[in-house]
Order: structure tokens, then sequence, then C-alpha cells
């Protein structure tokens, strides 16, 4: 597949214009025919064919990472982490989460293996890492333009969720909510069969206006991947009571720049390293502004809290 | 960049560096030959009488043959031409279960539940003002896969094969009927599978909704599509949501994205057709220039602002996720809308003969009262694709948006139209997905043709505009959902004259456009690039023995006659209105980034239906600021409202921008002049409220997550609408939140 579509290129430099087999029958149109059926290593070291193996007949999520990421790719693999937890054990059964690395060079099985530990993968869903050539080729194939390993930092963070067997494939984000991925995987992906979340709302409760406050709206969308306030913890500890239990110019210090405290050796940040499984909390480039915002708005959750009352951290 | 786009489409034919159409080979032309087939004329819906009482003959919706079929086209036919049953409600009709319930449980999962009308329950998308705006008129049409036409509506058309051009040995007639055309875009090419295109009726020519002014309609939309969402040939959902395109409509018929119903219900769109500024100004209806065409060459006056009349209009679909592809499908109509103004009547009380008389007699003909469209063509265009069978085509997996490497008029391949040796009306839509135009219209030497632009997104503008001009040549970029009415003058070419429309933009990858091509290159065949690029339509300089009535365009430019001015605003309107700031932009800032909205400087956010991003209060003045980076282009599009634009990059707008009210905006990459990094729209919200959304019209874009949700609100609101859920057992509701509002001051600078 790979030589052919090198010869492909060189022919298409060579002439500027080429005129090729014409495609597969509609119904074929994304099949066998289109999506290449290279081999990809899974984690545990698995050869696992990409069209046959991974994604034929299967509702499927996939995107891309690399392990050494510390900008916002943790919060991608958090928020995923949050919709395998959503759907539960669908995932492996008839939901299947694969992530496929960008640095087959130092993503190795046993790497990744680690890095799924660190986030506390659950089973289901699947690492994987290829030749840097496949990897770049099912890039292009799921619609994202592709990188290597020379230009990581610009990775497309795209999900693409697809149903193979009814060819149908859409992409969204990471940043989105964490309940509406997993009811598109869940609903919509298996004609509406069934609801990827939670339970239905009753008509009754859906309609206050919620909390406008600015830090409500950063913890929903930067924290609540990785963090509860008072239903446990997530992959980073539950926060109920933090205003208390931290002085708030470390607290904010923390939500801005966790990397330097890090590497500055801070206790409290290095305890909460081990505590965690060495999982970072990464630096979000938060302002000063957003920081103190989320602050606040973690200051009167535990106020109110001690007076009986807390605002819904629903969707 | 391109040679990355060729590895993604190894299997393609390419002219080098020119991704079209996306990710596919050419589309195959069957030994077809351009300007040998008319231009397929828009069929009317026809609007009915609102029925009165129950029916006790009336039939449900026939069953679908299968799962990955709906029913056969006789059955339809039948059933569509039944009177309409049961009577529309308030809240959506919950009483029954969907048609198709055993079917679906049979295809999908028995339903404990389920509901015939798929409008989401209960209070929250009840028709506002119901009672008050009753329909006093109806249509109802099926969504369905292509089919032959067994000429159901032939009887609904207003010129009944009988008037004007549409008579027997007139320009347009043929046979008196549409029996037996089939969906194919050329005699030599094949016929459209069934799930290939699914459109209005399943069936040619594409639908218009002639519609006055001030008389609410029902418009029943069927769901016929496959049940199984696997039989769609390669692209399009079964799920369906019909947005009419800048109506002045409450929200619960605003087509949103997330309110979306299944095969086998309907949805009730209510359309109160008011003028907007009904509960502020001419209250009392006294204006003449406010009404519409009572059919007995009347004016039945109307409550509003004669100055928010509007013209030109579509609908389509707008699916969350798959607006592109089913668009691009045939989800999508036109509507015209007659009023005093345009009536669609030429040499009947004309305002040329004197200014009092409301009636600016836009070509159009004369035989019937109003709605006359012997002289008034509409005119959708947009490029597609389709496969070695000539099997409609889309990629999905490309997101900077989709190109498509034929450009088809009404559906019709390089078609010809005769015209007569008048003036015309011409209502162009540009109905593509990612495709811009400029068109130059030419004669067969290749010299350019004079014309008129008198309506700017449908509405008509205070002044005609003249082209040839002097900031530009030929008829400026249209973007997606974008609309132009134009006036051409056929009467200087001598009878057998042909005149062509010439795409003149040149794209080669989906993000937006790359250069305008001088018109003799494209005509000396040395250009050779985008094949979307070159000639699209013929028009045959037929004679004309009659009198020409209509407007001389050219009497209303400006310093002439004024058309129709635009509605008052306070004199410190700039420094009192609310702002707002929406960036069209990725989030992070890298090409690789998802698309995203950024609200008032926030952070750049990938659509939430469950999120408010901005909620402005009815009644207030707004001045909205939309802005992109480089590198794209991307056609805004604001529900609900049009706007006036007061800027772009600080500058006075184009000349075609001035006098005009629009609801599509182009900001971002400019390589024609006709667009600009940012600009600013001076915009208020009246008589309806809810949920609208804001996006881009790009519709692959717009798929991918740049479209917002915004709520109009009552003063004092502080009840969110909440978000709607729909599924086979029937539509939910999740909680709604606001983004904050705080950064979203008054006067924020």
């Amino acid at each position: 597949m790979l030589k052919r579509l090198r010869m492909l290129v060189a022919i298409v430099a060579a002439m500027g214009t080429v005129w090729f087999a014409p495609q597969a029958p509609a119904q074929e149109q994304w099949g066998r025919d289109y999506f290449p059926n290279v081999v990809l290593r899974d984690h545990n070291g698995r050869e696992l064919r990409f069209y046959d193996d991974i994604i034929r007949g299967k509702v499927v999520s996939i995107n891309f990472i690399y392990t050494t990421c510390t900008e916002l790719c943790p919060l991608d693999t958090a928020q995923l982490r949050r919709v395998q937890q959503v759907l539960g054990d669908r995932v492996g059964r008839d939901i299947h989460m694969y992530t496929i690395s960008l640095n087959p060079t130092r993503d190795t099985p046993e790497q990744l293996r680690q890095f799924m530990r660190t986030y506390d993968v659950g089973p289901g869903w699947t690492f994987l890492t290829g030749s840097a050539a496949d990897v770049q080729l099912l890039q292009r194939r799921l619609g994202l333009r592709p990188v290597d390993e020379t230009n990581l930092r610009e990775h497309d963070a795209s999900i693409i969720m697809g149903n193979e067997r009814t060819h149908q494939w859409i992409r969204r984000t990471a940043y989105e909510n964490p309940n509406l991925l997993a009811d598109l995987l869940g609903g919509r992906l298996f004609n509406y069969a069934g609801r990827g979340s939670q339970t239905r709302q009753t008509y009754a409760a859906a309609g206050e206006v919620t909390d406008r406050s600015h830090g409500y709206y950063l913890f929903r969308t930067r924290c609540q991947s990785c963090h509860t306030i008072g239903e446990g913890d997530r992959l980073g500890p539950d926060l109920a009571g933090v205003s208390r239990t931290r002085d708030p110019a470390w607290l904010t210090r923390w939500i801005r720049e966790p990397d330097r405290m890090i590497a500055e050796r801070d206790p409290t940040a290095l305890a909460l390293l081990a505590r965690y499984r060495n999982l970072p909390m990464p630096n979000l480039s938060l302002n000063d502004a957003e920081a103190n915002a989320i602050v606040d708005y973690l200051g009167r959750q535990d106020a109110e809290a001690s007076s009986g009352r807390r605002e819904g951290a629903g969707r | 960049m391109i040679g990355a786009l060729l590895v993604a489409a190894p299997a393609f034919a390419q002219t080098s560096g020119f991704d079209i159409p996306t990710g596919a080979p050419r589309s195959p032309l069957f030994g077809a030959r351009e300007w040998t087939q008319p231009v397929l004329l828009f069929e009317e819906f026809g609007l009915q009488a609102m029925p009165t009482g129950s029916c006790l003959t009336c039939q449900p919706l026939p069953q679908a043959q299968s799962c990955t079929a709906g029913p056969t086209g006789p059955a339809l036919d039948t059933f569509l031409r039944q009177r309409l049953w049961p009577m529309p409600t308030e809240a959506a009709n919950t009483t029954r279960g969907n048609y198709w319930a055993p079917r679906v449980g049979a295809c999908v999962r028995p339903l404990a539940t389920s509901a015939v009308e798929g409008r989401p329950p209960g209070v929250w998308f009840s028709h506002q003002r119901w009672n008050e705006f009753y329909p006093q008129a109806y249509f109802q049409t099926a969504m369905a896969g292509a089919r032959v036409n067994n000429g159901l509506r032939d009887r609904w058309q207003r010129h009944g094969y009988t008037r004007g051009e549409f008579a027997n040995g007139q320009l347009y007639y043929r046979g008196g009927t549409t029996r037996g055309i089939g969906v194919r875009f050329h005699p030599s090419f094949p016929i459209q599978q069934p799930n290939s295109v699914w459109t209005f009726d399943g069936t040619m020519p594409p639908k218009l909704l002639q519609a006055r002014i001030g008389e609410p309609i029902l418009f029943r939309h069927f769901n016929t599509l496959p049940v199984d969402p696997s039989a769609n040939n390669g692209f399009g959902a079964h799920t369906i949501t019909t947005h009419e395109h800048n109506g002045h409509n409450p929200a619960e018929s605003d087509g949103f994205a997330g309110a979306f119903f299944f095969p086998g219900q309907f949805y009730d769109y209510h359309w109160p057709m008011q003028l907007a500024g009904r509960d502020s100004i001419n209250t009392d209806a006294s204006d003449p220039r406010a009404g519409r065409p009572d059919g007995a060459g009347g004016v039945t006056q109307v409550r509003g602002d004669w100055r928010e009349t509007m013209s030109t209009h579509w609908f389509h679909d707008h699916m969350l996720d798959y607006t592109a592809q089913n668009v691009y499908k045939g989800n999508a109509a036109m509507m015209n809308y007659y009023s005093a103004v345009d009536r669609g009547r030429e040499g009947f009380q004309c305002n040329y003969t004197n200014a009092s008389n409301a009636n600016l007699c836009l070509p159009s003909g004369s035989d019937l009262d109003w709605g006359n469209r012997d002289y008034d063509v509409n005119l959708l265009i947009a490029d597609k694709a389709w496969n070695s069978a000539g099997q409609l085509f889309f990629n999905i997996f490309n997101t900077d948006g989709f190109l498509g490497d034929q450009v088809l008029v009404n559906w019709t391949w390089r078609p010809y139209l005769d015209v007569r040796a008048r003036r015309y009306r011409f209502r162009i839509l540009d109905g593509a997905v990612s495709r811009n135009f400029q068109l130059a219209l030419v004669t067969g030497s290749g010299v350019r043709v004079p014309f008129h632009m008198v309506a700017n997104d449908g509405n008509i503008m205070e002044h005609a505009v003249r082209f040839p001009n002097a900031q530009s040549q030929d008829l400026p970029e249209i973007a997606i959902a974008e609309r132009y009415d134009i006036v051409v003058d056929f009467s200087r070419f001598a009878p057998g004259t042909r005149l062509y429309f010439v795409n003149l933009l040149e794209f080669t990858i989906g993000r937006g456009p790359k250069r305008t091509i001088p018109l003799a290159d494209v005509l000396s065949g040395r250009y050779r690039g985008d094949p979307a690029v070159g000639k699209i339509m013929e028009f045959r300089v037929m004679p004309y023995d009659g009198v020409d009535q209509s407007m001389n365009p050219a009497d209303y430019e400006e310093g002439g006659r004024v058309m129709i001015p635009r509605p008052e605003v306070p004199a410190d309107v700039l420094q009192t209105a609310y702002r707002r700031d929406f960036e069209f932009t990725r989030s992070g800032g890298t090409d690789e980034e998802p698309w995203t909205i950024r609200t008032n400087g926030g952070n750049g956010l990938p659509t939430d239906l469950h999120r408010v991003s901005a909620a402005p209060e009815t009644g207030r003045w707004e001045i909205w600021r939309l802005h992109s980076g480089g590198g794209w282009q991307h056609p805004v599009h604001i529900h609900f409202e049009e706007g006036r634009i007061l800027t772009r990059d600080g500058l006075a707008p184009p000349l075609w921008e001035r006098g005009a009210r629009k609801d599509v905006f182009r900001v971002g990459d400019n390589p024609t002049g006709h667009a600009s990094g940012e600009l600013e729209v001076l915009i208020r919200f009246r008589e309806f409220l809810g949920t609208f959304v804001e996006h881009c019209h790009n519709t692959q874009h717009e798929d991918n997550s740049m479209l917002l949700r915004w709520d109009a609100r009552a003063p004092g609101q502080v009840v969110a609408i909440p978000t709607p859920v729909p599924e086979w057992e029937g539509v939910y509701y999740e909680p709604t939140y606001d983004l904050p509002q705080d950064g979203d001051d008054p006067n924020r600078p």
C-alpha cells in the first residue's frame, strides 16, 4: 500500500495530472477500499491490522497523541478517560476506544503501558503505535492534517468517532463535554439505540439559568475532567475543602504553573504527584484572573457546602 | 501542504495543486455536451388554505418499504395529496406514536413510546403567539429519496401551465407537467439512486415556496428517509431539522440544530410571516407600503415596519454535524416573499409612475395578481461531484471544506435558459457547501453585459447598484447562503444572441477562495486549474413582442429614487448599542486546532448546544463585531434577524453592502477585496424569543464546531430554555448553561 502510495506521489509530482481506476460503488465508499489495512502494534505488543482488526464492523473512537506532550494533550486524555467512565463496561464490548501515538520512536508498547497506568486507563481502550509512514497515512485518511515527529506540537486534537458498519463518521474535539462525546458514541452511532451517558433529566429540572460566573465556567471546562468537588477522586484529588486546606496564594500559583512548581520541587506538589500515579497537573495556560476566578469558585463551593447547599456541578 | 493533500487522495486524478473534487477523481460527463438541456425552473410547493374540522377518510403516512427505503413514490404522492391531518397543535403533537414505530421496532429496537411529531414537547417549543398568528395557509412535503416526479404539484402551480410564459406555446411550456422528470443532472447522465439524493418530495425540479407577508404559514415536514443510517450512499444523516434562512420566525420553528426529527415523524414549522417591528411600528397597519397583495388587485395592510420587507429566502437542513452533507444531498428549497412593495406583478400601480405607489414593479410578468415568475427566475448555484457510476459523491472525511468539480444550476449541468429580449430578475443563491462564486455575465464574444443588483441577501436595497462599477466589474463574490437579486436587460440583444454566466473565482482547497481569474484567461482557455471556473449557464435571447412594464433599475440608483430605505436607528446608536465580539478561529491558534468561536475575547469554544454564548434582550440595539484570522474565510450567518454592516476593517462597506440588510457576513481571507478580516454589524431582535444559532455557513466548518447557540430573551428573563435531546422515543431535555456574561458589558471596547 505504502509503496504504491510513494509511487503515486512520484507520478503526481512528475505529471501534474493523473487518472486512476474508478472507485468502488457508492455503498462501499468508506470500507475496505478506503481505510488502509496497515499493521499497528498495541500496548501489549500485539500486531493489529487497522481495517480488519481495529475498525471493521465496530463503533470506535480514534485519537492521536504522544506521551511526552505536556501542554493541552493531558486534558485530552483525561477527557477521554471521563468518556470511558461514563460509558462503563460498554467500552471493550460494543464501543472500542483507540489512541494512536504520533511518536512511534519514543512511544514503545512499554512506554504506552506506563502512560495508561498514569491515566488509569480501563479495559477496552487500546493504545497503538506503528511506523511513522503508516500513522501519517491514517491521519490523512481520517481527515486530519498529518504531523510527524518534527512537528508534534501542531498535532490535531480531534477525536474521530465512527461506526464502520453504517459508514457514519463524526469529528469532534477533546475540549467538548465528555457526556456529549459519550452520547455520540453510545447513542447516535448506534442509530440512537441507547443512551451513552446519564439518565434523562426531568423536564421540570431543566429550566434554571445556571451559575454564570467565570470560575464555574472554567472549572467545568478545565478542571472537571480530573477533579470533582465532593464526589471523590478522579485522576486528581477531590477538591472539596481545598480552599481551606491550601493557602490561597499557593493554590493560585498551582493552578497557573504546576509544571514550574514541580520543577522547583515544591514539597506539596511532589507529594501530590506521588499520590496520583505520577500524573502531573498540566499547565493549562490560565492567566492570573482566570486562576483567581477558579479559586473564588472553589471557595464559594466550600462555603456553601458548610452552609448546607451547593450549586450543581452537572453538565 | 499541497503535496500532503495529493498524498491524501492517492487514488484520484488531480490537476496539480487542486484538490477538486475534494479527495476524489473528476466527475465523468458520460459524453454530455454543454448547453444541450434547458435549466430546470423551480416547481412551486403550492400553499393550500388551512382546513377545518376533522378528516374521517385521511390515511396515515405510508409505511417504509424496508429498513433501507422509504415509502413507494405513488403511495407518498397519494398521501401528500391528502389534506393536512391531524390538525396542527400549539405544543408538539405527542398523542400518537411515530407512524413507522413497528418498522423502527424491527430495524432498530422496539419502542416503548414515541411521538408522531418530532418537535420537542411541552411549553419550551410550543408555537409562540399561536392564536395570534394562527396559520392561514399550509403546505406539506416529505424529505424523501430520489424518485421520478409524478406531477403531484402540477395543479398547485400558480401559473397553472396556462398563464404567461408557462402556457402552451410559450417559453417554458414543456407539456404542462413535471410528470416524468427524474433526478438526473443531464439527460446523458445516469438517474440518481434513491439514496444518492434526498430532497423535498424526492423529486425534481427543485422546490419553491411562494408566500406573502402577513399570511402565517404552517409547514408540515415529514421525514421519510431510511430508518437504517447506513442506507445513505456514503453521506447524509436520516435525522433532519429545517431552517428558514433569515425568516423572522420564532425559535421553535427556526430549525434549531438540536431539534431534529426522525424517519416516520413530522415537524410542524410555524412561520408567522410578520414584518419585524410589528409590536412597535405601524401598529395600526395604516401604512400602505406594509402589506401583501390580496389576490384581487388590492393590498391587505399589516402591522410592522415596511422597511423590514424581505424577498428572497431559502430553507434547508440544519442537522447537527450533518448540515453540509444533507444540504449537498438535496435538502434545500427556495422561498420568495411577496408584499406590497415586491408584488411580483409589473405594470400595476408602479412606484415609478407615482412615488406614492408601493409596488416597485421589479421584472416578473403581469398575468397574475402576484407572484408572476415569467421574468423572475430563481437560480440555485452549487458545485457537485459524482462517482464513476454518476452517483452524487461527498467526502465525509474532509473538514477544510468540500469542493465539487462541476457546477449545477437548479440541479442541471451546464443548462441554457431561453429569455425574452426584455428585463429579467434573477434571484441567485449560492447553495454550495464550501464554494463562493464570482459571476461575470458576458456575450458569446466575451463582452461584459451590464446589470443592476437590487437585493442583497434577499432584502431589497435602498438603491440599485449598477455593474460594472468602480468597485467591481462583475457580480461580487457571493458566499455560501448569500443571495443576490439582479436585473438584466436583454432587450439590447438581437434574438439568437447567446450570453453566459462565467464563474471567475478560483479555489484550490475548501478553506476559502484563492483569487479572481481574469475573464480573458477563462474565456480563451488559457486558464486551466479549478474545473469549476468557467461558463456555467447559457442564456438564449428570444424575440419579445410584449411591453416591458418593469421598473428600470437605473432610475433607482443612488441619487435617484429609493427602493426600500433601511429601518431608522437612534442617532446615538453607535454610542449606546450593546456590543459583543465573536472571533471565528481555531482554539489553539494553529491550523491543526479545532474550529471554535471565541465570544467576547473568552476561550475559543467548540459547539455545545447546551451552552448559551450570548443572550441578547429583545428590542435592544446591539453591535456584533465578527472577525477571523487569515488563511480562511467564513461566511458567518446570524439567525432570526438581518443586520447592517457598519464597517469592514474600519472602513465603509462596498457599494452593494451600503444600503443593504444582510444575514451572511464574509470574514477572513479576502483575495477578491469583497470580504474583510473584521466587520461590525448593527442588529436587533424583536417579536419572538428562544434558542437560535450563529455559525459559519461554510457548512463543513459549521459541522465541525463553528456554531454557537444564542438565546433571545425578554428583558429580565432568568429562565434558560432547556436543551432538547431527540431520540426515537421522544425528545428529552437537559439543562442549559450560560457563558459568563460578566465580560459582556455594554460599549465594551
